[in-house]
């Protein structure tokens, strides 16, 4: 065995390395074709060399590889491809037919010009490397950080709706200290209430026989001397007894009226804050919205007119307290709805097995991509801090929990409906 | 600092040789692209890496840009960068005889491309003028859309001073404009000016 010449060495590498060369003249006619070449294009060097390049290969990308290669012929110099941008010039099988990953062998290659002594660029020579694995590994990197970006990002919304939680909450205790601080008010007013309400039907009694008393004294009238007389007519009409008399009875009247109207908004507020409550109770659902209705009065009395179309209900199994909630968000959210001056529908009735209350405005409306969401917890069109901080999703879970649904339809630019259906009784976990 | 590691007339000498490899650089993008290039006069400054990203940003000014790297190995080893104004990537694809709109890695793949071109022309150029051979390895995108002064992180280049040449692209009949900036460490600085002395001696 004689030693290898430098040529020979040179000639065996290009042929046995792990990368792909070949080599094409001016005219694209393949003038080397190594064992890497071979062996994945399944073609061997001596069914290609000499045939044009395209020929051989028709599903090379022609126009742009011829492009390239003349670009390394005039300016005499390297050119790449990348496998990130062009992911292969030949299609190859890959080196993982069982594991997989990728359609194809993923390569990089390198254009390098093929000078004679004098300079001239006379070949291009085309090395192809197989990046599979690199390409594979930084695609699996990739997808890795683009599932990190993700769920950064799903981390930052849970974030922002924690904190539109918590402000929920706060909005819904301080509703809950109001209503509680209501009620202690209501409960310190009913005595007074009660011993005025008292004095003032004792004094209703007294003015009665006071009358009584001051007819006699009318009727004796004439009899009395004329001096006298004369002196109480001067007085009778200086105090105009007449107007006196029918005005003392309406005043005590008015005043009883006025008396029973307290008695009223304070037995309504505390009806309505009884916010620990979670028993179900037989309950009169128009009492609940008369109730409701008085309590938010004043929000809404600049803004609608409540119309009400009361049916025929029968006693509704539930909490009251919770669907009062439920009533005054809907009556609430309905005079927000209008702009300047509407109508606040309101109509019960039976369907089926159950019941139905139905709050219509004549407001702006819920645009349809709004009215996708307005269930949703944390959803709001309302500033932080506007309405009542329970919303809708509270509402929501209320009506479910009592076995009921609630939806919505609405025009926008004519106004909206919330229908709430309940069954008569409360759902089985609770025995009757 | 340029007096401390380049005499004047070596300066002179490199800033002349530089010319006249981008002289022919021009001819042969020019051949090319089809297109007459014009080509600044190189502009020759030896930095501390620290004061390069402010170089770059005079060069290019604030807008965001798009830039490839590519380095090259031999007798002179460094890296060359070229920036692109985002306005001018879009004129490449006209350029480069592509009319359909572009993809992204089509659209890379000629950055790259045009890149390579512009690196292995002004850089063969000069390796001639002064009898190098030289080596370059496969283009890569830096950034894309990037701030130029957040291009290259200076913290992390070891050599006390770069030699930054700077080279302006333009073409004659349409906006397309380019800058490349050839970067050698201080080692490769010295290995150049030595090159430049043999070339003065063989006057």
């Amino acid at each position: 065995m004689s030693e290898l010449t430098h040529a020979e060495l040179g000639g065996f590498i290009a042929d046995r390395v792990e990368v792909g060369v070949f080599a094409v003249d001016a005219a694209f006619n393949i003038t080397l074709w190594n064992r890497f070449m071979a062996t994945h294009s399944r073609r061997p060097a001596a069914e290609v060399i000499g045939r044009n390049l395209f020929e051989c290969f028709p599903d090379l990308p022609q126009p742009w590889l011829e492009r390239k290669v003349r670009h390394v012929q005039a300016l005499r110099n390297y050119a790449f491809t990348s496998w990130t941008q062009r992911p292969y010039l030949f299609r190859f099988d890959h080196n993982r037919p069982i594991t997989g990953g990728v359609d194809a062998m993923r390569q990089n290659c390198t254009f390098l010009p093929v000078k004679n002594e004098a300079g001239e660029v006379v070949q291009v020579c085309v090395t192809v490397q197989d990046v599979t694995d690199n390409a594979i590994a930084h695609e699996e990197l990739a997808a890795s950080m683009a599932e990190i970006e993700r769920e950064k990002a799903e981390q930052r919304k849970l974030i922002g709706e924690l904190a539109q939680a918590q402000n929920q909450l706060l909005q819904s205790e301080k509703l809950a200290s109001i209503g509680q601080l209501a009620a202690g008010v209501a409960h310190e007013i009913n005595n007074p209430i009660g011993f005025v309400n008292s004095n003032l039907g004792t004094l209703a009694s007294y003015v009665d026989e006071l009358m009584v008393v001051l007819d006699a004294y009318t009727g004796a009238h004439d009899q009395l001397p004329e001096a006298l007389r004369t002196a109480i007519d001067a007085q009778i009409k200086g105090v105009d007894l007449d107007y006196l008399r029918e005005d003392l009875v309406s005043l005590v009247t008015e005043s009883r009226d006025g008396l029973d109207r307290v008695k009223k908004i304070v037995q309504d507020l505390k009806d309505f804050s009884r916010m620990g409550e979670s028993e179900a109770a037989w309950a009169d659902l128009h009492h609940c919205l008369d109730t409701t209705l008085n309590v938010v009065a004043n929000e809404i009395k600049y803004k609608a007119d409540v119309v009400k179309h009361y049916g025929a209900l029968p006693e509704v199994e539930c909490v009251a307290s919770q669907l009062n909630q439920v009533f005054m968000n809907l009556v609430v959210n309905a005079a927000q709805a209008i702009a300047e001056h509407g109508t606040i529908t309101i109509t019960t009735g039976t369907e089926g097995e159950g019941v139905f209350v139905a709050v219509r405005d004549t407001g702006a409306g819920i645009p349809p991509e709004v009215k996708k969401r307005i269930f949703d917890p944390f959803y709001t069109t309302k500033p932080v801090g506007t309405g009542t901080g329970l919303g809708l999703s509270v509402s929501y879970s209320i009506v479910e929990r009592h076995g009921g649904r609630i939806a919505v339809d609405s025009q926008v630019g004519e106004g909206t409906e919330f229908r709430i259906w309940l069954p008569i009784r409360y759902p089985a976990a609770h025995p009757a | 600092m340029t007096a401390t590691l380049f005499s004047e007339d070596q300066r002179d000498a490199l800033q002349e040789l530089t010319n006249i490899g981008m002289g022919q650089a021009g001819a042969s993008v020019a051949a090319v692209l089809g297109e007459f290039v014009q080509l600044s006069v190189p502009r020759i400054l030896v930095l501390k890496p620290t004061l390069i990203p402010a170089a770059l940003e005079r060069i290019v000014g604030p807008e965001p840009v798009t830039a490839v790297r590519q380095g090259f190995h031999g007798d002179l080893r460094g890296e060359a960068v070229v920036v692109y104004g985002a306005a001018h990537c879009r004129e490449l694809a006209d350029l480069m005889g592509y009319d359909d709109a572009l993809d992204e890695a089509t659209e890379r793949e000629l950055l790259l491309d045009v890149s390579n071109v512009l690196v292995g022309a002004c850089l063969g150029g000069l390796a001639e003028q002064i009898d190098a051979e030289m080596g370059f390895s496969a283009p890569s995108l830096m950034a894309t859309g990037a701030e130029v002064g957040s291009l290259l992180d200076v913290e992390r280049m070891d050599s006390p001073c770069a030699l930054f040449v700077e080279v302006n692209f333009s073409l004659e009949k349409r906006s397309f404009a380019c800058h490349l900036v050839m970067l050698l460490p201080e080692d490769q600085i010295l290995v150049l000016r030595d090159a430049i002395d043999r070339f003065l001696a063989s006057l």
